[in-house]
């Protein structure tokens, strides 16, 4: 994403807006809120894996950012600064409703087999060179909740495992091997997806 | 040997279990040559390498996906009224109140401003018991000068006990003395904000004088 | 006269004396029930008021009065009980004054009006107005309401508030202690502000003082965005900051910026031409 974004059309530049915003102008938090709606949207969607959840969370995430935005002081991208409000608006309510913030498993090594092992003597089979970004998705919303925030907030949304870990309150070891096993999780429901479409043809 | 060939060895002595342990470390980017040379002779370690830097690369785009219900805009913008974030533009009011909303502020402030507004660009009127050097430029002149506004409010306070009137004035004196100060301040750069919060600041403490003094006014009828 | 008799007709007038100052002061005693979330006002211009948390749905004033020269006129509508001392003709600071003792429920919210008596505001948890003029006032153990707070030579003592807190005082002294909360707002003129915390919740810190000094004790462990600067006063800072963008130019002496830790909550200290020192605490 890139600053100063001016909509086909618009009047407003991002910038510009934040300023009206900032004295209440009406049209200025329309502009910002439609210029960043999808992107607040899909992390909360991406992060709860429900509808219902995701739009009473990006409302809130909105409502506490036009409530907050005389503060914003320029220091960071605007965009930034959104989302990292919009996340902590999610963890805030996946710890309300006594979700796993963290993932539960703190196994660093040795707990489990490993996916190889189990796999020795399957077939060869890799992913496609592509994957469907809807049934990654969809995959996505299948992984255990602990397992969907770290590979939200790292793959999806960029955070570093230094970030996420101040964010989520968990040690930067336990973020990196998490992200691994959401990794290593999404990659079989993935291919368990395309075997069945694959049995059905 | 039977074991390391069960677990798919490969070349350098590192069988997929191992691989598959370090493999975090691996898109982490703290790469050994021993995994190296394993990728190069292992097609399992290699295809679960390249799909998991798949799915990393494809989760970027989840980022848009998904657009939310067209009438959420229509909600948070009730919600903003309601709170009294959405508000006609007023540039001379807005950026010293909107942060500082107190039921104190806006009634008495707007008179004060609009006070202070003249008297910073016209001189004062000449009154019964002022002298004509003392007020007509503010810059100039060294002596704290009373406001008509002032002054009514101190013939309210008047009829107080003498040490509350006098430690009134001294309070208007200070606040009066703060005003000038942030002004001159805010004169040298009208953008900065420290300037902008410390007059607003010191509007804010004129008008906690004049609401006391109006409001034990008000009591002691 | 014998000297027994001279002594014991001394004591009778000495009684007499003490009945008739003590006959001057009346008490009244107030119950009022109240449902959920009541709001309770008490505009007494001289004397203390003293307020405390405690059961549901009960009000209780107790109220001494110096003199006749004072009257309590009270008022009960719905939710919301209305308490003024009302001066007569000819009442002053000593015979107008009047002595209140109250308890609220926990999630009542107050206004609290004394000129020049001591207030004390204790365990509350809704919004708590208070205004004072030289009277102190003391805010302690109270959470979750707005608490708004002026004087104009009172000094200001809070103590372990979490919440939205504004104060302002032109000449008292403010002193915070254990305060935290989203938005936590100090205006001073000439008195000093002194705060000890940790700046935590993630909130909006401001002090703003004219000529008053500034200072915060902070502990190692804060996490704070830092903004300070005295047109004519001295800054210092205990802690090496992180360096940041500021908003005006940073000189030397009189002017810093920068963060300590995450930086999760916002500090702006600014004064006219007072010091302000941004200490470590030692532990």
């Amino acid at each position: 994403m890139t600053d100063a974004k001016r909509p086909k059309g618009a009047k407003l530049s991002e910038p510009e807006a934040i300023e009206k915003a900032k004295q209440g102008d009406a049209e200025a938090f329309e502009f910002l809120y439609h210029l960043h709606k999808r992107r607040v949207y899909s992390l909360c969607l991406r992060m709860t894996g429900n509808t219902a959840s995701a739009e009473d969370l990006t409302q809130e995430a909105f409502l506490q950012l036009f409530r907050k935005i005389a503060t914003f002081r320029g220091e960071s991208a605007f965009s930034t600064w959104l989302h990292r409000m919009a996340v902590n608006v999610v963890l805030m309510q996946l710890r309300k409703k006594n979700l796993p913030v963290v993932p539960i498993d703190e196994t660093t090594e040795g707990e489990e087999e490993g996916t190889i092992r189990k796999e020795l003597g399957a077939p060869d089979e890799r992913l496609a060179g592509s994957i469907d970004r809807l049934q990654l998705q969809r995959a996505v919303d299948e992984l255990p909740p602990g397992y969907r925030t770290i590979f939200v907030l790292h793959d999806v949304e960029g955070y570093e495992h230094n970030e996420i870990a101040s964010m989520v309150g968990c040690s930067i070891g336990n973020s990196k091997s998490q992200l691994h096993k959401a990794r290593i999780k999404l990659r079989d429901l993935l291919r368990v997806n395309r075997a069945e479409k694959a049995g059905k043809r | 040997m039977i074991n390391e060939e069960s677990h798919g060895l490969g070349r350098g002595g590192m069988n997929c279990l191992q691989f598959e342990n370090a493999l975090s470390d691996y898109l982490e980017g703290s790469r050994t040559s021993e995994q190296q040379a394993h990728l190069s002779s292992c097609t399992v370690c290699s295809n679960l390498l390249a799909d998991l830097n798949l799915i990393s690369a494809e989760a970027f785009s989840l980022r848009e996906l998904n657009e939310p219900n067209p009438k959420m805009w229509n909600t948070i913008e009730a919600q903003l009224r309601s709170e009294g974030l959405i508000r006609e533009p007023s540039p001379l009011l807005s950026d010293f109140f909107r942060r500082w909303r107190t039921a104190w502020l806006v009634p008495v402030a707007a008179a004060l401003l609009i006070a202070a507004g003249v008297k910073l660009y016209h001189p004062a009127k000449v009154g019964e018991n002022q002298s004509v050097s003392k007020v007509s430029i503010p810059k100039i002149s060294p002596a704290p000068t009373i406001s008509a506004e002032d002054k009514d409010v101190l013939r309210t306070v008047a009829s107080r006990p003498p040490a509350q009137a006098v430690a009134y004035r001294n309070d208007l004196d200070q606040a009066n003395a703060f005003i000038r100060d942030a002004q001159d301040a805010l004169r040298n750069d009208p953008n900065d904000i420290y300037s902008q919060q410390l007059l607003m600041n010191a509007y804010e403490q004129k008008q906690m004088l004049y609401r006391l003094a109006v409001d034990q006014g008000n009591d002691e009828q | 006269m014998s000297s027994g008799k001279c002594a014991a007709a001394a004591v009778a007038v000495l009684m007499l004396a003490g009945v008739s100052l003590c006959a001057e002061n009346v008490r009244k005693d107030l119950h009022f029930k109240v449902g959920k979330h009541p709001t309770i006002s008490i505009n007494n211009p001289y004397g203390p008021v003293v307020v405390r948390a405690g059961a549901p749905h009960e009000v209780t004033i107790t109220a001494i009065l110096h003199s006749d020269k004072v009257e309590l006129d009270q008022s009960k509508s719905h939710n919301r009980v209305d308490i003024i001392s009302h001066l007569l003709p000819g009442a002053d600071l000593a015979s107008g004054a009047v002595e209140y003792e109250i308890v609220v429920p926990p999630d009542a919210s107050l206004t609290l009006h004394s000129d020049n008596g001591r207030v004390h505001a204790e365990k509350l948890r809704g919004d708590l107005t208070v205004a004072g003029n030289s009277g102190a006032i003391e805010v302690v153990d109270c959470a979750g309401g707005h608490v708004r707070v002026r004087t104009l030579t009172g000094a200001i003592n809070l103590n372990n508030v979490h919440g939205d807190v504004e104060v302002m005082s032109v000449g008292g002294d403010v002193v915070m202690s254990g305060v935290t909360g989203s938005m936590v707002a100090v205006n001073s003129n000439s008195g000093k502000i002194e705060y000890e915390g940790d700046f935590s919740g993630e909130g909006e810190y401001a002090f703003t003082s004219h000529t008053g000094n500034i200072e915060a004790v902070a502990p190692a462990y804060a996490s704070i965005d830092v903004l300070a600067r005295s047109t004519n006063g001295v800054v210092q800072s205990d802690f090496s900051l992180e360096p940041k963008h500021a908003p005006f130019l940073v000189r030397g002496a009189n002017s810093l910026s920068g963060t300590i830790g995450k930086a999760a909550s916002s500090v702006k200290l600014f004064s006219f031409s007072g010091k302000i020192r941004l200490k470590k605490r030692q532990n």
